[in-house]
């Protein structure tokens, strides 16, 4: 990313306005203002807009999208995606950062950590390994699994085709910047039309994402809208059931009772695509790392040949902890840590140190009085249990020693970590957590075991397991919440 | 320092009551004397020197000396992680009670005096359930010592954990008692009915959600309660922009039950507390703005620093900490959600829960995480 100067702190974000739409839709003439995060926003008012006449333009915009060949389509998305990093400049890392309450050095972490998965490059790679001949989002061609490539026993000579539907609705998570932007790429690489409701704290990113789309080409500009309207509030209820039953797909994230109102409101002929919240976990083996002998433990196993120090691997937990201010799906919550109670003890000195490193790298946006009495009152019941804490003042992260009853995320940069006797052991702790579980970050087991490892990990509901210091930032292609990210949003035709 | 408001008549009487409870509960409660142990290591020579106890805890462990005669429970599931998520959301809490006879003695003089206020007769509608349905309601159990009280003529229980109001118990108790008074308009002039001996007044105890809920029932036809009549009203509606919701709410009582916002109480409670405050005798009360309530002697409050939990001055908001001496058999200081100030001459200015809640991402929270594992 290009920086214009050190970003202030104190600089006063810039009205947003959370909407771009399709040229040919009257520009909405009454709106409503409001705060999201730090950042003043206004969105047009319900009536200000119609939501059919919205979606209808969408689809009319399909027949554009799909004269797109899938190359071009890599080059246009990683080509705005490139402008936007390359054209983001202090200003827009600011109103990013006071969108989505994250410090003006944490927005640029994420965003600059999100990147590398939208190049053109990544793009390509994306659209290569979920469909080996991308030309299959092109047109017919002949199907490779029924040439005998992939072993399916199809008939020869069939001819298959995949896309998205008309129109995919996009319902995005509260506030972390850029969840949205992977989203639309999807959804155009499959030459769905796309109708975008980011979350509350991604508005920023977005517009201008959508925005460099309509620049980019007509085609896209036809078929790309973004609108904010405050979701979940009884007021907006009919206007987005509206669009819920207009669309052809829905693609939400959020909690469980965003989940449940969609499924309640969308027509039954409406696919829908969830990506529920989640929660990370992190395995670290202290006995593999050179250090101090942990004397009320078993014995040492061998270092894993080229491992890193237990300060090392801490460190990387408190990255994974940190980043997105542990709000990301694959945000780490809880560090299983094979050893005993010295290494326990170390390990959690050296994740705090961590944590204060980072917190002075990447300061949280300073807490509110809601936020402070959470974690008075979630020190003070640590304390009730038992547990050990750091810091010893509250401040802007926790480290948490204790068993794992009761274990629950508590946000804010809180780590909670768990001694566990064995690797064998952690499948038993996480065995409760299987509908929730997603990332688990590994870090000081060898490839042997952690392969053994992660058979026990992928039978409870594990679908990311990566080295620890990969947690934060998934690839291009990662099989986000055990699909394959752009097959699960296309439709197969066949031709026989 | 104890800050928030000067000094106050029997300060020293409650200091030593304090410092001796604090010393039989640290010496009973392994629990409580690990809490102090960690988070302090001052011997306290002065109530506020004691730790809070923050009401979070409830949720997780039983805190009493000695055995519990009955076990409240909190019905919200609303709450706070440590980045202000949902943390112990999905459990409620518990107030283990040693001795109901000391929760009524709690609760009596303060209910008797805001709320009976020398009336000699009263009859009473409950929109708060009976507690023989929710004994482990607190609300609902004071609701009972409230119908037990020798005023009270006869208690209407118009309130189902299941239904909700029952609006027609409400009507028939109103209209049966005098049909004439009970349908007729009510406007300003109209309002109070002449006093009349076959009307005693009513005591309507509710919570804001129930009333709300009666309120819409009796749009299109309002009722009139009889001359005197008060309201009990409970939780709900705190904060700045919320005095507007009460202001409104009691002129919508106003006009669907002819009772003036002068008879309208608001009763602070909950349930980790034997102790309530009130912001008003009921006939006497100041418009809903500038409305302080008021606990017994025998409870202290501060209004704390959100991020260090000092003391603050008087009518600063923060944190508002209890101690609360008839918490004797569980704990006495307790560290609240509640934000507020606390006025020079000591009363409670109520703000709701503290400003500012946690921005969501897609990581789960932890009252979802707490469905899904059942409570690990």
């Amino acid at each position: 990313m290009r920086e214009k100067g050190a970003p202030r702190e104190t600089d006063a974000p810039r009205e947003t306005d959370a909407w771009v739409l399709p040229p040919g839709i009257p520009a909405p003439a009454a709106f409503e203002r409001l705060r999201a995060g730090h950042l003043p926003i206004r969105h047009p008012t319900r009536d200000a807009l119609d939501p059919a006449g919205l979606v209808s333009a969408l689809r009319a915009a399909r027949r554009g999208l799909a004269a797109i060949p899938t190359a071009e389509m890599v080059r246009i998305l990683g080509g705005a995606a490139e402008t936007l990093t390359r054209e983001l400049g202090r200003a827009d890392l600011l109103d990013i950062a006071a969108n989505g309450r994250l410090s003006a050095a944490m927005a640029r972490a994420v965003v600059g950590g999100m990147v590398p998965a939208w190049t053109t490059a990544a793009i390509d790679r994306l659209v290569r390994a979920e469909f080996p001949d991308p030309r299959v989002l092109d047109g017919f061609i002949a199907d490779m699994d029924a040439r005998g490539d992939a072993g399916t026993g199809a008939a020869p000579g069939r001819h298959v085709r995949a896309a998205g539907p008309a129109v995919t609705m996009h319902l995005g998570a509260g506030s972390v910047p850029g969840v949205t932007v992977t989203s639309m790429i999807r959804v155009l690489l499959v030459r769905s039309a796309v109708l975008v409701k980011p979350g509350a704290g991604d508005i920023a990113l977005t517009v201008r994402f959508a925005r460099l789309l309509h620049r980019a080409d007509p085609r896209l500009a036809r078929a790309v809208a973004v609108q904010y309207w405050p979701g979940g509030s009884r007021a907006w209820d009919g206007w987005e059931r509206g669009l819920l039953r207009a669309a052809d797909q829905v693609v939400v994230y959020g909690g469980d009772a965003t989940i449940e109102a969609v499924r309640a409101r969308a027509a039954a002929t409406t696919r829908l695509v969830e990506h529920p919240n989640r929660i990370g976990v992190a395995i670290v083996d202290a006995r593999t790392a050179p250090g101090p002998a942990d004397a009320d433990a078993a014995p040492r196993d061998a270092a894993v040949p080229g491992s890193d120090s237990l300060a090392r691997r801490a460190r990387a937990a408190a990255r994974a902890a940190a980043l997105f201010e542990q709000r990301g799906c694959v945000s780490t919550h809880l560090v299983l840590l094979r050893g005993g109670r010295t290494a326990a003890r170390h390990f959690c000195a050296e994740l705090a140190a961590g944590l204060e490193a980072i917190e002075a790298e990447l300061p949280p946006d300073p807490p509110t009085p809601a936020e402070l009495s959470a974690l008075h009152q979630f020190r003070g019941r640590m304390a009730m249990k038992g547990a050990a804490l750091w810091p010893d003042a509250p401040g802007g992260w926790s480290v948490v020693l204790a068993p794992a009853d009761a274990f629950e995320p508590t946000g804010g940069r809180t780590v909670r970590v768990v001694p566990v006797d064995s690797l064998a052991t952690c499948r038993e702790v996480l065995a409760p957590m299987s509908p929730v579980l997603q990332t688990i970050g590994l870090a000081g087991i060898d490839p042997d075991r952690a392969a053994r490892l992660a058979e026990d990990l992928f039978a409870i509901g594990a679908t990311r397991i990566v080295p620890l210091d990969q947690v934060p930032f998934p690839a291009a292609d990662w099989l986000h919440d055990g699909a394959r990210p752009l097959r699960e949003l296309v439709r197969w035709g066949e031709l026989r | 320092m104890t800050a928030g408001c000067g000094a106050v008549p029997g300060d020293a009487a409650f200091n030593r009551l304090a410092l001796k409870i604090h010393a039989a509960q640290r010496a009973s409660n392994p629990v409580l004397r690990r809490y102090w142990d960690a988070v302090s290591d001052r011997r306290p020579t002065a109530w506020h020197e004691i730790p809070p106890v923050p009401v979070r805890a409830f949720r997780d462990m039983p805190i009493i000396t000695g055995t519990a005669e009955v076990v409240f429970r909190t019905s919200g599931t609303t709450g706070g992680g440590a980045g202000g998520g949902t943390g112990g959301g999905a459990r409620r809490g518990e107030h283990h009670v040693a001795s109901l006879k000391l929760y009524r003695a709690a609760a009596r003089g303060s209910y008797r005096r805001h709320l009976f206020a020398g009336a000699p007769a009263l009859r009473l509608i409950s929109l708060v359930p009976n507690p023989a349905l929710v004994p482990d309601s607190s609300l609902a159990t004071m609701a009972g010592f409230i119908a037990r009280e020798s005023e009270v003529t006869d208690t209407v229980w118009a309130f189902d954990p299941a239904r909700g109001v029952d609006v027609g118990a409400v009507r028939e108790a109103i209209t049966a008692a005098d049909p004439v008074v009970a349908t007729g308009p009510v406007t300003r002039a109209s309002h109070p009915a002449p006093p009349t001996a076959s009307t005693p007044p009513v005591l309507l105890l509710t919570t804001a959600f129930a009333l709300v809920q009666l309120l819409d029932a009796l749009a299109q036809s309002p009722l009139r309660l009889p001359h005197g009549s008060r309201i009990m009203e409970t939780g709900g509606f705190k904060g700045r922009a919320a005095e507007v919701g009460r202001a409104t709410l009691y002129q919508r009582v106003h006009r669907a039950l002819g009772v003036p916002e002068s008879h309208i109480v608001n009763e602070y409670g909950m349930t980790e507390m034997l102790s309530q405050a009130y912001d008003g005798v009921a006939g006497q009360g100041p418009p809903p703005g500038e409305r302080v309530h008021r606990f017994p002697p025998w409870v202290r409050t501060r209004a704390l620093d959100p991020a260090d939990l000092s003391p603050l001055p008087a009518e600063r908001p923060g944190l508002l900490a209890h101690c609360d001496l008839a918490n004797a058999a569980s704990v006495c200081h307790l560290l609240t959600e509640d934000y507020g100030s606390v006025t020079a001459d000591c009363g409670v200015r109520l703000l709701g829960r503290a400003p500012g809640a946690a921005v969501r991402g897609c990581s789960l929270a932890a009252e979802a995480f707490l469905r899904v594992t059942g409570g690990q």
